[in-house]
């Protein structure tokens, strides 16, 4: 009895926690404001593709580093709800079989971390150089073997302590930790699933290779209720 | 004779600055992905095949990186038992019987002591740029006025930030940090909203 009530009491406290977590971000007025746009069985969808600068603007992660990010909002009709899930949702470059579904947080934040630690120095020898160098005056005195007199002078000595292998430092967002604020961060900026009354928006992530040719175009393609909607991405 | 130890302190420092930063740009370019993919793969499997990179990546390469750089000083009028090199230019070891006031090796700045260059390379810096007398609170707790707390290193994590003063609208913020990462705040904090109550008035 008292392992249930344990339970209960621990069960309404994460979901506390879980309600309280922002998630998404802030639908604009309209779907007319984002620049790919449509309506699908009474809603109004609107999309825009991240750029390199407005995603590192957006994110503490770098999330640019390993995916697309598309910003999605959802206007449901008065006295009707949508129900939103990221299976419905798929990213193709335009013309092409080249396509993809939304990646979890979970997935892009251990990818993130892994990268990051790439780029500092895992792997491989680390050598570290401790230079040092020292700067003197002396006025003079004596020489205790020869007994004869020192001129005095300026005097400079320098050195370089050489270190390899040991504790390798740590490149930026490479901790356990910093994974977990990877994926928490991408998880409350992510498009809220489940179902919505209200305007809803937030981010998804596709795991694209970054666009080399700026000639390229992407459409999302959004599955409601078994009609299929194509926004092409500017 | 002072000029030319001081270029030669310079050039030492230079030296081994320059030669720190020949550090090999790592691999920042994220890999190409799979063609066509359903999102089926747990982060798991992700660590996996990025180990299998690891492996063939990083096998022999060598990293430098500078430590700590030590500058001594220091001035001797009386007579001494082992004076330094000097006029024999060079000598390593003139460190060890410096009659110097410094001496790295028995000082506590000796480098063995200090990690490297960076500060608090485990937590993530936070640049506020606010009005000098605004309150800062993190996680609703006051952290201090803004004008000191211009750089805040925090743990890696997610934090409520929120930055208020007398007159004008308060700015909230939700911020994620991550360690070795510097994160720029500007936080505008509006004039007070007065037009909405004179508009209610009748």
């Amino acid at each position: 009895m008292k392992l249930r009530t344990l339970l209960t009491i621990g069960l309404m406290c994460a979901a506390t926690v879980y309600a309280d977590a922002p998630r998404g971000t802030v639908p604009r007025a309209t779907a007319e404001s984002y620049p790919a746009h449509t309506i699908a069985n009474g809603v109004s969808i609107g999309a825009v593709l991240l750029t390199g600068d407005q995603a590192r603007k957006a994110f503490a992660s770098d999330v640019d580093r390993c995916c697309v990010v598309v910003e999605v909002a959802l206007y449901p009709e008065k006295n009707s709800a949508v129900k939103v899930s990221l299976n419905d949702f798929v990213l193709r470059v335009t013309g092409t079989d080249v396509a993809t579904k939304p990646s979890t947080a979970e997935v892009l934040a251990a990818k993130l971390q892994k990268q990051s630690s790439q780029s500092s120095s895992s792997g491989g020898h680390d050598v570290v150089l401790y230079p040092t160098a020292g700067v003197g005056y002396e006025s003079g005195g004596y020489d205790p073997v020869t007994g004869q007199r020192r001129p005095g002078g300026v005097v400079t000595s320098g050195g370089v302590g050489v270190g390899i292998g040991g504790s390798q430092p740590q490149g930026p967002a490479s901790t356990d930790r910093d994974r977990r604020t990877m994926e928490l961060e991408l998880s409350e900026k992510a498009l809220p699933e489940g179902n919505a009354s209200t305007p809803v928006s937030g981010y998804l992530y596709f795991a694209l290779p970054s666009r080399k040719d700026k000639k390229t175009t992407r459409q999302l393609e959004y599955t409601l209720n078994g009609e299929k909607v194509v926004l092409q991405l500017p | 004779m002072k000029s030319r130890a001081i270029l030669t302190c310079l050039a030492l420092f230079l030296g081994s600055v320059g030669f720190a930063q020949t550090t090999p740009p790592s691999e920042l370019q994220p890999a190409a992905g799979p063609q066509l993919q359903s999102e089926t793969k747990t982060a798991a499997d992700a660590q996996k095949d990025s180990d299998k990179k690891d492996d063939s990546d990083h096998s022999r390469k060598i990293h430098f990186r500078l430590g700590t750089v030590s500058l001594a000083g220091g001035y001797l009028s009386g007579p001494f038992f082992y004076g330094p090199s000097w006029p024999y230019g060079f000598y390593p070891y003139s460190f060890a019987y410096s009659p110097f006031l410094f001496s790295p090796f028995y000082s506590p700045f000796y480098p063995g002591y200090l990690p490297n260059l960076a500060y608090g390379a485990d937590k993530g810096e936070v640049r506020l740029k606010a009005p000098k007398n605004a309150e800062v609170f993190v996680d609703g707790a006051y952290a201090g006025t803004a004008d000191h707390l211009k750089n805040m290193w925090l743990d890696s994590g997610a934090y409520d930030l929120s930055v208020s003063a007398t007159g004008r609208s308060p700015f909230h913020q939700r911020i994620y940090v991550l360690s070795g990462k510097s994160l720029k705040i500007d936080a505008r904090l509006g004039p007070q909203k007065e037009k909405s109550q004179t508009e209610e008035k009748p």
